[in-house]
């Protein structure tokens, strides 16, 4: 579904990520692990089309997208769930929703489901649909800006770092959405420091290290891997 | 007491000038983070456009309004897309210079055009009404009720739609708006065109009651950037309630203070508000 060739994106004369190389099949849950400025993000907003290419290629559903830019990708179904989630904070929660099918926003029946949806994902939403995001809690902010993103009908949706402060009950929470969301069909790119719970819902990971790839396999084998316990599990 | 209500009703006038024209400076500042110096000069277009069409092909008043506003509309969505998106990613400064460069462009070639005359624009709504004891030309009502008919559809537009919305989204956090699928050169380039229309608007209303001349746009552009700092960068409420607290402050202090000095107001409120509170009195949180 997702095929990323020897792709490099650089800001100025800063190399963020270099050859990196990912493929995701339709359905799966593939996270990304690794520290802080690894080169996740990166890969992401390359994938979005916010950041240019370097070098490389990108192709979704068999056809090129480098240097597509984010609007069009957005419409094709590549969806980008932010870190810093990167919401409207002073509009409601439901008018960043309704901004989230934006592409989609001659379908108001559509509109009317995939709100539905999301409530039902996330009931506390509901609740303070009338909220200004920007009075939300963290984890509340974070179910918004995966609300949003879903909104947007993805194929392919792209998680940067979810669980990110959040307390431990809500991150196991967030995880258990994530899966759902996954069984409705829609691929899964997750960006995760919490190695431990995303290769407990992914098939495959990748690890990434200075803007590169170093490790990558099956969930189980990262799991027993003893660089990626060392480095991300704690064990 | 009849002078109070007579000036207040003045102040009702030129505020909702200054707030046309300090909607669309503001609309523009809180999307792109660009103070456009050349909103005067806009300003000014609009209403020689305006005047051109009604004396030189005898167009009528309202249709001579509607094409300057397609015209400086038109012209906000060229600098945008050939001189704001191109120092999109230069420095800030880059942006301030281009909009003084422009704002100079703009008048250099009003006065080839049409010369460094004032002129005089008549309107068809010039005769004198009395309405409860007051005296007033029927274009200053005008100014009045035209400005918050097109402040409310404006209102309706950045609300309801989902269009409007995608200037609100964008003013709030641009690369938010571009993972939801906004095309951010798209909305740029729209909020450009509603502030050159908003600023056609405005000239082509008060020019009547004033004059048209190459330098028009000074006075009026800087009491705008004035009456933004006053509401609040970027904040739309603010522009509204900020033209209408300047426009009262100077019709009521040319009355009791001294005409001479009317123009002054506007600087001692923006050293005022500078002082007690300046990030404007509808400021927007900290991004």
């Amino acid at each position: 579904m997702l095929k990323l060739i020897d792709v490099a994106v650089a800001y100025g004369s800063f190399t963020a990520i270099k050859r990196v190389n990912i493929e995701v099949e339709k359905g799966e849950i593939v996270v990304l692990l690794g520290a802080n400025g690894a080169g996740k993000s990166t890969t992401f907003r390359s994938i979005s089309g916010i950041s240019k290419l370097a070098r490389g290629e990108i192709h979704f559903q068999g056809s090129p997208i480098g240097g597509r830019a984010p609007d069009k990708n957005v419409r094709e179904g590549i969806v980008q769930c932010a870190e810093g989630r990167k919401l409207f904070p002073r509009m409601t929660v439901q008018e960043n929703l309704k901004m989230g099918a934006y592409v989609h926003r001659k379908k108001k029946d559509d509109i009317k489901r995939s709100l539905e949806y999301v409530y039902h994902l996330f009931p506390v939403l509901r609740e303070k649909h009338h909220d200004e995001a920007g009075s939300l809690s963290g984890g509340q902010q974070q179910m918004l800006a995966i609300g949003r993103a879903l909104m947007s009908k993805p194929k392919l949706l792209m998680l940067d770092e979810p669980s990110i402060g959040l307390a431990p009950l809500i991150v196991e929470q967030m995880f258990q959405v994530i899966e759902e969301i996954n069984r409705e069909g829609i691929t899964i790119l997750l960006a995760e420091q919490n190695a431990n719970a995303a290769l407990g819902i992914a098939k495959k990971g990748y690890v990434f290290e200075n803007g590169e790839i170093v490790v990558q396999g099956t969930a189980t084998e990262l799991l027993a891997n003893d660089e990626v316990k060392k480095a991300y599990i704690g064990a | 007491m009849d002078i109070l209500i007579q000036q207040l009703f003045n102040g009702l006038t030129i505020g909702s000038v200054y707030s046309l024209v300090a909607l669309g400076l503001t609309l523009v500042y809180g999307i792109l983070h660009i103070p456009n110096f050349a909103h005067g000069a806009l300003y000014m277009l609009g209403g020689y456009i305006t005047l051109s069409m009604m004396t030189l092909y005898g167009v009528n008043y309202w249709l001579a309004m509607f094409v300057s506003i397609i015209a400086v509309g038109l012209l906000g969505v060229l600098l945008e897309r050939f001189v704001f998106r191109l120092l999109r990613d230069a420095p800030p400064l880059h942006d301030k210079i281009a909009a003084i460069g422009i704002l100079l462009f703009l008048e250099a070639f009003a006065q080839f055009v049409w010369g460094a005359d004032f002129h005089t624009m008549n309107s068809p709504y010039g005769q004198v009404v009395q309405v409860m004891g007051l005296t007033f030309t029927l274009q200053r009502l005008l100014i009045i009720v035209a400005a918050i008919v097109v402040m409310v559809l404006l209102y309706l537009f950045l609300k309801k739609t989902y269009t409007g919305s995608t200037i609100i989204a964008m003013s709030q956090n641009r690369e938010g708006a571009s993972l939801v699928g906004i095309n951010i050169n798209k909305v740029a380039m729209l909020t450009f065109m509603i502030s050159g229309g908003l600023a056609a608007i405005a000239s082509s209303l008060a020019s009547p009651i004033n004059l048209v001349f190459p330098g028009m746009g000074h006075l009026v552009i800087l009491k705008a950037f004035v009456i933004i700092i006053l509401g609040g960068m970027g904040s739309i409420p603010g522009a509204i309630v900020g033209g209408y607290i300047l426009g009262f402050s100077e019709s009521l202090g040319a009355t009791y203070v001294s005409n001479d000095y009317k123009d002054i107001i506007a600087f001692i409120l923006l050293v005022v508000i500078l002082t007690v509170k300046p990030t404007g009195l509808f400021a927007k949180g900290e991004r």
